[in-house]
């Protein structure tokens, strides 16, 4: 039982450290947000899209932005363990390592949702389309929740790389494409009109990711870290 | 042991592969009956699946021998996990090359974006990515150990893919029907069956033959040169 | 700080240990032992693999062949001996933005320390911290991030400290403060391994001396026994 304790301890601690960084730099957070919102600025102009957009492309907008913003805090939260070893202090720390996984892995989840929270409101204002749903913020933090556990995992492998800084979304698009693609028909189906429960097979496939990208961070995250 | 020496068993196998491959297409081209729809474009049909049939075993393949790696710490079984990984890409590519040789004609069009055929790219671009990781990693051990990581989580688009056209709306045929799906089903004639079994099974041969002369290919290359792998 | 660190025994046992990069041995059927209140000095070329021997005593690395046993256990995967090591790299492992308190108390808390807040403070006491304390860890200087490094490696009380080459970038000021300190954590219930590069100013401090070459430890002799090693010795005349 102790055992346990000390364990979510270890990822609270991990998460909470983060946080603390996050608010001394502020690096990361609102870096995101601007790249986001440059990215539906970009998308608006190369794809010439009406304000009344149809659900489908704002589904898709919301979701290309917030893929690649995510990918610039991900990347910010590794390297971040890399400037001075920290991460090597990280590995010292008596608990099973995968919990320093779960700690980078809910760090990122919570990052990357606030981003996703805050364009809400702005897709919706900029085109004419009402996303601020309660099934649909469910779905962006679900989604999201798949999309940062696989990303931290996979920062994990790209770090240890000569080509680091690139690495990390060259691994991450592929495996996390029916991820997205299932978020962004969730979200398609939930802006035009479907119900939760119509959409149920969507989101399980978003959940079973979820589940299976964290069960793996669980097995592998100590194996990718140790050399 | 002399690692030089190839062992008679690839020979033997060198040899049945050598045959059977044209004796394959002999099969297929002559021995089939032209389907009475699609015309004689139906025949890429035999390879197509075998070729994917192939290409996921490969990855599948590539996914335990990483699993046996990271178990044992032993550098053989990275070399079957990444030959088998290797050519199972070039399976999944000639599989997808294939697959449009047959759509332009029935669906007169190279590609759509339909569930089987995106999850199939998806699967391709997966396992390019992992060329991509080991390039970019300095060690062997490195290289093995995350290499087999990426390997085990790379394998669960093989199911994606394999289960694709019986979880979603399609228009690819299902060849293995089992009740679901919602596909247009192949109703084979005898002779069609005949053929495909037999090139599916010249093709498991083919890629073990090829995957034992990849692996050979990483463990001389070590044995000659080990600094620079 | 405590006068014994833990319950058990500090007792470190290494046989046949091979470490091998791309092939190449770095470490090639290495054995040592070293026992409570040990202080070893760790001498050998750069690239001699003093920092990978350290680092698997420290489980971060894992080794190819051979027996490492911490404390009776071996470190691979093993939280329970992490619990009992204090690692002081090349890098101080701490975070920039952060203070040296906050980074204190990040490991305090991480290494679940009861009386985290006492145990940090008692901390900044002993390695004179207090002045920059509440300055980020990016304005201070190679020798308070020294300080602050190993302020954090003891925090826990461990029963090994392994040191890497502790001296590097340090000021004549620093490395007296070092050489104090290391005189203040040498006590019975622990063992301290300490790489070197050039050892010379610590052979006072120090209980044995061990030899690293060629991947395995070529002598391994009390300081006060360096006299029977002519070899040994000249190679320490050399290096100073």
């Amino acid at each position: 039982m102790t055992g346990v304790l000390a364990y979510l301890a270890a990822v609270w601690q991990v998460f909470r450290k983060d946080i603390q960084v996050e608010w001394r730099g502020r690096q990361g957070i609102p870096v995101m947000l601007v790249f986001a919102l440059m990215i539906v600025f970009l998308f608006n102009f190369a794809l010439q899209l009406s304000p009344d957009l149809q659900a489908g492309l704002a589904a898709g907008l919301l979701w290309v932005s917030l893929a690649f913003a995510s990918t610039l805090g991900l990347n910010r939260s590794i390297s971040l363990e890399r400037e001075n070893n920290a991460l090597d202090g990280l590995l010292l720390a008596p608990v099973d390592r995968s919990a320093v996984f779960f700690g980078k892995a809910l760090g990122n989840f919570c990052f990357t949702s606030l981003v996703g929270l805050l364009l809400l409101p702005i897709v919706s204002l900029f085109y004419q389309q009402n996303l601020l749903r309660l099934p649909l913020a469910a779905v962006l933090l679900l989604g999201v929740a798949a999309y940062t556990s696989l990303g931290t995992l996979l920062s994990a492998l790209s770090i240890q790389a000569r080509t680091r800084d690139i690495l990390l979304p060259v691994l991450l698009f592929p495996l996390a494409l029916p991820i997205l693609i299932a978020a962004v028909e969730a979200t398609r189906g939930l802006l035009s009109g479907q119900t939760l429960a119509e959409l149920s097979s969507w989101v399980y496939l978003i959940l079973a990711g979820a589940l299976l990208f964290n069960a793996a961070g669980l097995l592998f995250f100590e194996i990718i870290l140790e050399e | 042991m002399n690692v030089l020496k190839k062992p008679i068993l690839l020979v033997i196998l060198d040899i049945l592969t050598l045959v059977l491959v044209p004796a394959a297409v002999v099969l297929v081209v002559f021995f089939t009956p032209v389907e009475a729809v699609m015309g004689p474009v139906q025949k890429v049909f035999y390879f197509h699946v075998s070729a994917a049939w192939a290409g996921m075993l490969c990855f599948i393949i590539g996914a335990v021998t990483g699993g046996a790696y990271l178990l044992t710490r032993r550098l053989h079984w990275d070399w079957l996990s990444t030959s088998s990984i290797e050519v199972g890409l070039v399976f999944a590519l000639i599989a997808i090359l294939s697959g449009m040789i047959w759509a332009r004609p029935i669906w007169n069009t190279w590609w759509v974006w339909d569930p089987r055929l995106t999850t199939t790219a998806i699967m391709t671009l997966v396992y390019l990515a992992y060329f991509i990781l080991r390039s970019g990693l300095n060690t062997q051990e490195t290289r093995a150990r995350l290499g087999a990581v990426y390997a085990i989580v790379a394998v669960l688009t093989v199911p994606l893919t394999f289960f694709s056209i019986r979880l979603f709306r399609t228009i690819h045929p299902v060849v293995i029907a089992t009740g679901g799906g919602d596909g247009p089903a192949f109703n084979m004639s005898p002779r069609m069956l005949t053929a495909l079994f037999a090139s599916l099974f010249v093709f498991t041969l083919m890629l073990i033959d090829l995957v034992w002369h990849r692996y050979r290919l990483a463990q001389l290359q070590y044995e000659t040169s080990p600094e620079v792998n | 700080m405590a006068a014994n660190p833990t319950p058990y025994a500090a007792h470190i046992d290494i046989g046949g240990l091979s470490k091998r990069f791309q092939h190449r041995p770095v470490l090639n059927g290495l054995s040592l032992t070293l026992n409570d209140g040990d202080l070893c000095i760790l001498v050998g070329d750069n690239g001699a693999g003093k920092t990978t021997l350290l680092r698997i005593l420290a489980g971060l690395v894992r080794p190819s062949q051979g027996e490492v046993s911490v404390c009776g256990s071996s470190p691979i995967g093993n939280p329970r001996i992490r619990r009992m090591i204090g690692y002081v790299g090349h890098q101080p492992m701490v975070y920039q933005d952060l203070t040296a308190r906050e980074n204190l108390v990040h490991y305090a808390r991480l290494y679940g320390l009861a009386k985290g807040e006492e145990v940090v403070a008692d901390a900044i006491a002993a390695f004179n911290m207090a002045g920059y304390q509440h300055q980020p860890v990016r304005t201070l200087s190679r020798g308070m991030q020294q300080r602050l490094s190993l302020a954090r490696a003891t925090l826990h009380n461990p029963a090994i400290l392994l040191f890497d080459e502790p001296h590097t970038g340090l000021d004549q000021e620093a490395a007296a403060f070092f050489d104090q300190s290391l005189r203040r954590l040498n006590q019975p219930g622990r063992i301290i391994l300490l790489a070197a590069h050039r050892p010379q100013r610590l052979l006072t401090v120090a209980t044995h001396v061990a030899w690293l070459r060629e991947g395995a430890i070529s002598d391994h002799l009390p300081v006060t026994a360096l006299g029977s090693a002519p070899l040994l010795n000249s190679y320490l005349q050399e290096v100073s």
